[in-house]
């Protein structure tokens, strides 16, 4: 039984990191391709500063794509978690921020799309389940020793 | 001399464990250090990556406005706006070449006056939404290069019409006049009116 469990959860920590670099990498493919647009996203949300939105539209993309590298390797896996963590905790704040202000946006997150509440409330509970994700994967990872 | 007696001195076993309980600690603030390289280090290669596109993002962030703005000036800017006194016509030519179906006629003042009541027939080119509608319009004006075009304005002291003739002959279209009396010799007339947003 113990031996199943253990079996088990070896297995846990691996799939849930592949899983959230996989969502990761998908979210990114857009945001390269066209950073203007997920500029005028971020300026949307009425929370940055203009001279702070070119420079994040042009580093969150190859900060989601390091984040995806990083889960899929054992050593730096904790790394890659604890970014996703806070990164789904940045994201997070500002859609709950968006939906309590009563804006109605697109918020960039997966690709351009037409602004709806609907889908703000979905990208809200999706951000919620990848920390949760990256929650356990930084919880069950072994601190590498040396 | 203040030295540590032998049993003051913190032996290598509790060094060791109170390391053990600070572990994790140390741990997450190593990963929390990794992290900020690691959105430094991004930051740097968007940038990198931006420098090499075909249409970089401006560093300062303009907002759709702002880029429409800009790009209006550049429609009308580029090529050299060419402010030469474009032909005029009179009412009577006016009707001649309305009734002749042959050409083109654009009125110039902004959409509010247009939908209240224009000439049968006129396309609304406004001179304060240019772009916009010279856009919305480069389907007609694409088979338009070669025909004539008449553009008028309220009339009288109304420049708008001036400076829309001006803005097509830049664009390259040759046979471009005024109707100088305009909207006001127009209704005066009590000639047929079109009101909405059709010709």
């Amino acid at each position: 039984m113990t031996a199943r469990r253990s079996s088990s959860s070896n297995y846990i920590v691996p799939a849930v990191s592949l899983g959230v670099a996989a969502v990761f990498f998908y979210a990114s493919i857009d945001k390269l391709r066209d950073p203007l647009q997920f500029a005028d996203s971020i300026a949307a949300f009425a929370i940055l500063p203009a001279r702070l939105i070119s420079p994040l539209a042009l580093g969150l993309p190859p900060f989601e794509v390091a984040c995806g590298l990083l889960l899929l390797w054992p050593r730096s896996r904790r790394v890659g978690a604890l970014a996703v963590a806070l990164i789904s905790v940045v994201f997070f704040t500002a859609l709950a921020s968006a939906l309590l202000r009563g804006l109605t946006l697109d918020c960039g997150c997966f690709g351009a799309g037409a602004p709806s509440r609907t889908r703000m409330w979905q990208e809200l509970g999706f951000d919620l389940l990848l920390f949760c994700g990256s929650l356990l994967i930084l919880l069950r990872s072994r601190i590498p020793t040396r | 001399m203040n030295s540590f007696s032998k049993e003051d001195r913190p032996q290598p076993n509790e060094v060791l464990s109170v390391m053990r309980v600070h572990e994790p600690y140390l741990t997450y603030a190593r990963d929390l250090i990794a992290v900020i390289c690691l959105a430094l280090v991004s930051l740097a290669a968007g940038l990198v990556i931006n420098r090499f596109r075909s249409l970089p993002l401006p560093i300062m962030y303009q907002s759709p406005e702002q880029r429409f703005d800009a790009e209006l000036t550049t429609l009308i800017v580029s090529p050299p706006f060419k402010n030469a006194p474009a032909a005029t016509v009179g009412l009577e030519q006016f009707r001649s070449a309305l009734a002749g179906k042959s050409t083109l006629i654009f009125d110039a003042r902004p959409s509010s006056f247009y939908e209240q009541g224009h000439v049968p027939g006129a396309l609304n080119l406004a001179r304060d939404n240019f772009a916009h509608d010279y856009r919305k319009l480069s389907s007609v004006l694409k088979d338009a290069q070669v025909e004539p075009i008449i553009v008028y304005c309220g009339g009288g002291d109304c420049h708008d019409s001036r400076l829309v003739a001006n803005a097509l002959v830049t664009l390259g279209y040759d046979d471009v006049s005024v109707f100088t009396g305009g909207w006001q010799e127009w209704s005066a007339g009590n000639l047929p009116v079109t009101t909405g947003s059709n010709p």
